[in-house]
């Protein structure tokens, strides 16, 4: 089941980085847009982001609590059904998110002669970042533990906080740290 | 075996004699000596504060050989580290910056104070990317930053690999707080506890370990450290940098002072400190433990009770040992009234000469405490008698 919803996840994930390739490479100008209408595209992924991790907090601790079928958090964002919803929804927000090096990426794309050579270069880019998720298809067993799902739900709506202080901030245009 | 240690356990738990709790306390008497000894320096108040802390140190460990109490002696110790932490380090910030708030341009220098709490955090990065993700000085010249990271890092793994998460009892120089404000009501007055609260460590520093490695920022001292409130701060120049400072606050006052006011544990650190979480790892490489002897054991659970840390649960007594978060405090020690709970060296019987692991934990964690605690201590009381002398 596991790797069920890693595939998922991928998978949406890159249906998530060929879009972005798709539309840098036919909009070319994407990464020119103004400053401001750029922070509130990082700002809205970012809270999004930040939501999802806090649905994911919330419906780990609602779920079934049969010891048989493990925590919630196995099948993420499911439940009753094993939906991979929630891992696609996921896989595809975190496609689109823009960090620094995928916005340089997308820059690249958008400079290539073809579309289907935007579509390749992003296609090698999801291969090379998705290497980091390998070892999570083998931690399955690990959310047996209630303090290990005790953990990660904690640990979620702290980052989904952290994320969402972001994306509010990219939002309202303020800077992140007070200095 | 079992009952040849059975029997000699009741003349080990007696109180001693004066004698010989002034033989047992003579390596700490010299030690305190050599540590503050400095009786010719001109600086009256320095001279008064050093003696005074030796004298302290010697005093306490003393009683602890005298009544064989622990956790009763240990906190005076460690809760004067955490008052006179403070009153030291402000004195200080205040004397070479003129503010308690650090500007950017401080951490652009590089000289921002380091303390041990964001070791755990600055790990990855450093093994990713050899980049410390602390805008400090790993070696000492940095202004504030004393000593500098490596003199902190170097200390910090002495007395973990010796006594594990005891730093959490006798080197933790923030600890003493929360420890002095769940001492102050004669009973809890919010009993029951969900333990799930217990993982919030991990969380924390789970949290801020992907954050700090995504981020190359020590995201805890800028968003979430409870003692900036009573050492340093952002200099804040607008509203963000108001509401990181709020929420420094609003941490110390709900998880320092009121809720180990509320329920007479140490809250801040069970439930909360990111570096507890990763100092629990080091209690499996440390030697000495705490053990309950089932054997005596009723159960009456007063050590549970007892403990700051809800590191003793049912499962746990019936099994006969500590969850991975105790701070060898000695708290559940000094209270089990059959002596069921007892110190104990890994890989001996836990019932054989408990008092023995007990002495050898105190030599090591006292040795370590008058050595960087008593500093801070001699520290802060040298400042408050500056006003006088």
């Amino acid at each position: 089941m596991n790797s069920r919803y890693i595939s998922t996840f991928l998978g949406a994930r890159f249906l998530g980085y060929l879009a972005f390739a798709a539309v840098a490479w036919e909009l070319g100008a994407l990464v020119s847009l103004p400053p401001a209408p750029r922070m509130l595209l990082f700002g809205a992924v970012h809270v999004s982001l930040a939501c999802v991790l806090l649905w994911y907090a919330y419906s780990a601790g609602h779920g079934c609590a049969h010891a048989c079928s493990g925590s919630e958090l196995v099948t993420i964002g499911a439940t009753k059904k094993r939906s991979v919803a929630g891992p696609a929804a996921l896989g595809f927000l975190t496609g689109l998110s823009l960090c620094p090096p995928f916005v340089a990426a997308g820059v690249r794309a958008a400079g290539l002669g073809s579309v289907a050579a935007a579509l390749l270069f992003f296609a090698v880019f999801f291969v090379g970042t998705s290497i980091w998720f390998v070892p999570f298809v083998g931690l399955g067993c690990v959310t047996r533990n209630e303090g290990v799902t005790t953990v990660a739900r904690m640990a979620m709506v702290l980052i989904a906080l952290y994320y969402g202080y972001l994306g509010l901030t990219m939002l309202f245009g303020r800077k992140v740290y007070g200095y | 075996m079992a009952t040849e240690a059975r029997v000699l356990r009741p003349q080990q738990i007696e109180a001693r004699t004066i004698g010989r709790s002034i033989l047992l306390s003579l390596p700490v008497a010299l030690w305190s000596v050599l540590m503050f000894g400095h009786f010719w320096q001109p600086d009256r108040a320095a001279q008064i504060a050093s003696v005074t802390t030796a004298v302290f140190m010697i005093a306490l460990f003393f009683m602890m050989m005298r009544t064989g109490s622990t956790y009763r002696w240990r906190r005076w110790f460690f809760v004067a580290l955490g008052l006179l932490f403070p009153v030291g380090f402000i004195h200080t910030v205040m004397v070479m910056r003129g503010t308690m708030g650090i500007p950017i341009e401080e951490m652009i220098a590089g000289r921002t104070p380091f303390c041990f709490l964001p070791i755990p955090l600055l790990i990855l990065p450093a093994a990713l990317t050899k980049t410390v993700v602390f805008p400090g000085s790993i070696l000492p010249g940095g202004g504030m930053s004393g000593g500098g990271m490596a003199a902190m890092a170097g200390i910090w793994l002495a007395m973990t690999i010796v006594i594990g998460k005891g730093w959490c009892s006798y080197a933790c120089f923030f600890g003493g707080i929360e420890e002095g404000m769940a001492a102050v009501p004669k009973r809890a007055k919010l009993k029951k506890i969900d333990t799930r609260w217990r993982y919030g460590p991990w969380a924390v520093l789970l949290a801020m370990v992907l954050l700090s490695l995504a981020l190359f920022d020590s995201v805890y001292c800028m968003w979430l450290c409870p003692f900036k409130a009573v050492s340093e701060y952002v200099a804040a120049r607008n509203t963000l940098g108001m509401v990181q400072n709020g929420i420094f606050v609003v941490l110390f006052a709900g998880l320092v002072i009121a809720l180990p006011l509320l329920t007479k544990k140490r809250t801040q650190c069970a439930f909360f400190c990111p570096f507890g979480a990763f100092q629990s790892i080091f209690n499996k490489t440390s030697v000495f433990d705490v053990k309950i002897d089932r054997t005596r054991c009723s159960p009456c659970v007063l050590c549970k009770t007892a403990c700051p840390t809800l590191s003793l649960t049912d499962e746990s007594i019936v099994r006969g040992e500590t969850l991975m978060s105790c701070m060898k405090c000695g708290a559940c020690v000094d209270a089990c009234p059959k002596d069921a709970a007892v110190w104990h060296i890994k890989g001996t019987d836990v019932a054989v000469k408990p008092e023995r692991a007990r002495l050898m934990f105190l030599y090591a964690a006292w040795g370590m405490a008058i050595m960087f605690g008593g500093g801070t201590i001699a520290g802060g009381l040298a400042t408050i008698l500056h006003v006088f002398v």
